[in-house]
């Protein structure tokens, strides 16, 4: 690549890089101004910056005990999630046995799923298993839901692995679990970090399942809290920006630790 | 590696909780909503069984039109996101490969607006893209460029154009994580092998790194249909959830959203069934055969 | 009924309901002793029903009415329909008017509402009962809790400057638009992007010319069509006002007509009675007045309304009793004049009185002048025949198809359940 062709490039991808991250500068800016200032010129700098927005979210929605809610939630339901299919994908991914195609069609099969599409029979579901208005609930249902996208990276990560590693793992007569925990564990780091990053965002930003499955107010994630502010006669855009900011800011830190993770667990399942 | 014995009764143990946790809150719900869509019902209570009466509904005519029409949509937004997200994802990832400084605050930057709630992403675009008030159009107004200066979601010609830009913006890192990851696990003998034999970096490109690239875009691409067949919260956000204007961004999973939630229909769940299983055997069926051809070239 | 497109459909509003049981009252109450809690749902703000509700609780020392609330997106209705198929459903529940309310009613989920239970019930009218009733067995469900009607907003200070006053015919409407525009403001702030809205807007400038509940009446005995030269009239009076609309009228968005509208730089604004709360909150500096368009042939013209939502109970309620007596309030003068006043929204109660004056003058108009919104008559079939209209309604709009096609569209889907 010749010299001027190489800044070329770079002026380029800096460039989309401000296009990118440009809405997002609007939302952090419009979380500064008071709603009036919004609708009286939605776009603009703000001309007292307050923080006020940011104590109003914080005490008018409930955000302490959101918070508590969505962590908890998000963090057991991407954990879970994460654990069963590893397991799964182990085998999966490595070995021939009866049923395995099978049973890899059967999990990756879920990805195809429309959304929202058994609303209904998962509502009896849960509530004829008493987990209506159950964290332990959501809990379910998301990292059920992680399955089939958590199978269709790990698998082809497994599988991409040297056989050598378990013809010497079983040659010193270690079990299956056994090579699993202490072999295949530390090499699959990449690939957890990528799919604990990929679950992650979709079940912390979604407010569908706790709307219809959960009743008690106590027990309500980040995204129902936050459309407080959408109310029936009430339009907080300044507050609920605030609120946004609020709830993005632990993903964006998610993200950028363990972006470099993400590039290596991907890595591997691009190459087998 | 092939398994007997006790290893092979092993795997099965290793399989069986995902198993049991993915059938019963995932695959359970799904037949059970395979067999509503055999019941008439009045609200959330079963009446009688009436065979196939749902899914011939779903041929009606007022029905079939919005049925295709939303379809042929989720068919554009597909060849949008092949072409334009996935490509311009590569273009991304070739280009950051030579980057040293700056790598991955480049990325973290592209991909950042994934994180971001999908309706927010469609508040924030409808007010930059908004006629009235909209920077996007007052920019291109300044720069000379009146006629650019339109409602670029308003206008039924150039809706699902932005629609599939927006997408773009939104998901572009993840082609392009996939691509960047893909293009570090290719050994860099191959490419100094070409150079040495005098081809240019184009060439080099064309015919050596493409052809190792396959794997990568195979799995792009299904996962591309996948979520382009099942589009909705970005454009559910962007034109409301009868696909304005005029319907232009109408897609498979807005038309199951107003089936089911949204028409206060008393047989809402009974045509809204058959409607799901209708889309989940086309999408699934489809991703076989896209997954079979795909991976058996590469 | 108001529905905010895209974002607004998440949403949902939780706030913790202030509860106050004292117990000391309850040795003393006329009824077996131990406190009953009511639980209600809805889709408006709850501390304001809570407000309405402490009264009740006091008059009734053994009863308490707990407030939750949640948004008015299709979220809700799913909300509801399981909570009422389910275990942990409320006691009572704001429901939707007419279309929307009959798969609860089919289902059996509700508790049908008697005059001996609701005495109240006898003195409504006939019309706004309707919205509350099951269509198949023609028995009442829900005691109707507000009116909504659809006019013009506009800006006094705006009008005063321009020399203009509220029309008296359809001429004074279009020159005082000309008038504005000339002067560089936007007569009209609406936007057709949240198809939803057109309806509302259609109903407003053309319920005079297809001449309101007889015509509606004539449709639904098949007597006439949407495709009525009167109907296609009136809706292609959304196509003579366009010059009077923002540019690019079908891609400005709600949210955009709104804005147009608080910052002063539009005049007048067509949208639904819930707006004056709105831009009261939003834009307190805009002096706010109401008026309804002429006729177009002159007179005065028709006021289009409907009933916004009614209070039903759940058939599986384990307080029947509590809670048709706590109906029977719902639908006391006391409650109504309680509702107008706390909310400033107009009571579907008959004989309420609202003391804010713009509500008074809409009150009245609506008494002598007042029509059915078409569109809630309508809203049946699927694909619904409300989704099929406002999105012809739109395609009129961008020039795509003509007044009389879009009547045409909606014919045909009326004809497919009616």
């Amino acid at each position: 690549m010749t010299q001027s062709k190489a800044i070329w490039v770079k002026v380029l991808l800096w460039g989309y890089a401000a296009f990118s991250m440009s809405p997002l500068v609007v939302m952090l800016i419009s979380s500064l101004r008071p709603t009036a200032e919004i609708f009286d010129k939605p776009l603009g700098l703000p001309t007292r910056p307050s923080l006020a927005n940011y104590s109003k979210a914080w005490t008018e929605a409930s955000f302490s005990t959101y918070v508590v809610n969505s962590v908890v939630v998000v963090v057991a339901a991407v954990l879970l999630g994460a654990a069963v299919s590893l397991l799964a994908a182990y085998p999966l991914g490595r070995y021939v046995f009866r049923g395995r195609s099978l049973f890899t069609a059967y999990f990756i099969g879920g990805m195809t799923l429309p959304a929202h599409l058994g609303v209904l029979p998962l509502f009896y579901l849960l509530q004829s298993m008493g987990l209506v208005d159950s964290r332990l609930g959501l809990v379910l249902v998301y990292a059920a839901g992680s399955i089939p996208f958590n199978v269709f990276v790990l698998t082809a990560f497994f599988h991409q692995l040297s056989d050598e590693l378990d013809e010497a793992a079983s040659l010193d007569g270690a079990g299956m679990f056994s090579t699993f925990w202490h072999i295949m564990m530390p090499l699959v780091r990449p690939a957890i970090a990528t799919i604990v990053v990929f679950q992650f965002v979709p079940i912390w930003n979604d407010f569908f399942y706790p709307l219809v499955l959960m009743r008690d107010e106590s027990k309500l994630t980040l995204p129902v809290g936050l459309t407080h502010f959408f109310g029936e006669f009430q339009n907080d855009w300044g507050t609920l920006f605030a609120g946004l900011v609020m709830t993005t800011i632990p993903l964006v830190v998610l993200f950028v630790l363990a972006t470099r993770q993400i590039v290596a667990g991907l890595t591997a399942g691009m190459n087998r | 590696m092939a398994l007997s014995g006790t290893r092979r009764r092993a795997a099965y143990l290793f399989v069986v909780p995902a198993f049991l946790l993915y059938s019963v809150f995932v695959v359970y719900p799904l037949f059970t909503g395979l067999t509503y869509s055999m019941f008439e019902w009045k609200g959330t209570l079963r009446s009688t069984f009436i065979g196939l009466s749902n899914y011939s509904h779903l041929f009606t005519e007022a029905f079939r039109n919005e049925l295709l029409s939303a379809l042929g949509h989720n068919f554009l937004l597909l060849a949008g996101t092949i072409l334009v997200q996935n490509t311009l994802g590569l273009a991304f990832a070739v280009a950051l490969f030579a980057v040293r400084r700056g790598k991955r605050a480049l990325q973290t930057m592209f991909a950042l607006p994934y994180l971001v709630n999908p309706l927010v992403i469609g508040y924030l675009w409808t007010l930059l893209l908004s006629p009235t008030f909209g920077p996007v159009n007052s920019l291109l107004r300044s720069a000379g460029l009146e006629s650019l200066a339109m409602p670029w979601l308003g206008d039924p010609k150039s809706a699902l154009l932005t629609v599939i830009l927006i997408n773009t913006w939104q998901w572009v890192g993840f082609p392009m994580l996939l691509f960047s990851a893909a293009l570090g696990g290719i050994p860099p003998e191959f490419n100094e092998a070409a150079r040495t034999d005098g081809a240019s970096s184009w060439k080099v490109f064309w015919h050596i790194t493409l052809p190792l690239l396959r794997p990568a875009m195979a799995t792009v691409t299904i996962l591309s249909f996948i979520g382009s067949m099942n589009a909705f919260a970005l454009i559910y956000a962007l034109g409301g959830s009868n696909g304005a204007p005029a319907g232009s961004t109408d897609v498979l999973g807005l038309l199951f959203y107003r089936t089911a939630f949204a028409s206060g229909d008393v047989n809402a769940i009974g045509t809204s069934s058959a409607l799901a299983v209708f889309m989940f055997a086309f999408i699934f069926g489809s991703t076989l055969v896209l997954q079979r051809v795909l991976r058996s070239r590469s | 009924m108001r529905r905010l497109a895209g974002l607004a459909a998440a949403a949902l509003l939780c706030v913790t309901a202030a509860c106050a049981p004292s117990n000391s009252n309850d040795s003393s109450s006329s009824s077996s002793g131990s406190k009953v809690t009511l639980s209600v749902w809805g889709w408006g703000p709850a501390e304001n029903y809570q407000k309405m509700f402490d009264q009740y609780e006091k008059e009734n020392p053994n009863v308490h009415i707990e407030a939750r609330s949640f948004t008015a997106a299709t979220e809700y209705d799913t909300i509801l329909s399981t909570g009422l198929a389910g275990d942990s459903g409320p006691d009572l529940a704001w429901l939707r008017p007419g279309a929307q309310l009959q798969p609860l009613v089919e289902a059996g989920r509700l508790t049908p509402l008697t005059t001996e239970q609701v005495p109240g019930l006898k003195d409504f009218d006939k019309n706004v009962l309707r919205a509350a009733t099951g269509d198949k067995d023609g028995k009442v469900y829900g005691v109707p809790f507000a009116v909504q009607t659809l006019q013009v907003v506009y800006n006094k200070k705006i009008f005063a400057d321009n020399g203009i006053q509220p029309p008296k015919t359809w001429a004074d409407m279009t020159a005082a638009a000309d008038k504005l525009k000339a002067n560089k403001i936007i007569p009209f702030a609406f936007g057709g992007k949240d198809d939803w809205v057109l309806p509302i807007a259609a109903s407003i400038f053309g319920t005079s010319q297809w001449g309101g509940d007889a015509f509606l009446a004539d449709v639904k005995a098949k007597k006439k069509k949407f495709t009525d030269p009167a109907f296609v009239a009136g809706i292609d009076e959304l196509n003579k006002l366009k010059p009077y609309f923002p540019d690019n009228v079908a891609g400005v968005s709600y949210t955009d007509a709104q804005i147009l509208f608080s910052s002063g730089k539009a005049a007048m604004y067509p949208g639904g009675l819930w707006e004056l709360g709105f831009f009261g909150k939003n834009a307190p500096n805009v002096e706010l007045g109401v008026f309804t368009p002429p006729a177009p042939a002159g007179g005065e013209g028709l006021l289009p309304g409907f009933t916004d939502g009614s209070y039903g109970v759940s058939a599986k309620s384990k307080h029947q009793a509590e809670a048709l007596k706590f109906e029977s309030w719902l639908a006391t003068k006391q409650y109504g004049q309680l509702y107008t006043d706390t909310l400033e929204q107009l009571s579907a109660v008959p004989g309420v009185e609202p003391k804010d004056p713009l509500l008074k003058q809409v009150s009245t108009t609506f008494g002598e002048h007042g029509a059915a919104y078409f569109m809630n008559e309508f809203a049946y079939g699927n694909p619904s025949s409300q989704t099929v209209f406002s999105k012809a309604l739109q395609e009129m709009l961008l020039g795509r198809i003509t007044a009389q096609e879009a009547a045409a569209r909606l014919d045909k889907s009326v004809a497919t359940w009616l």
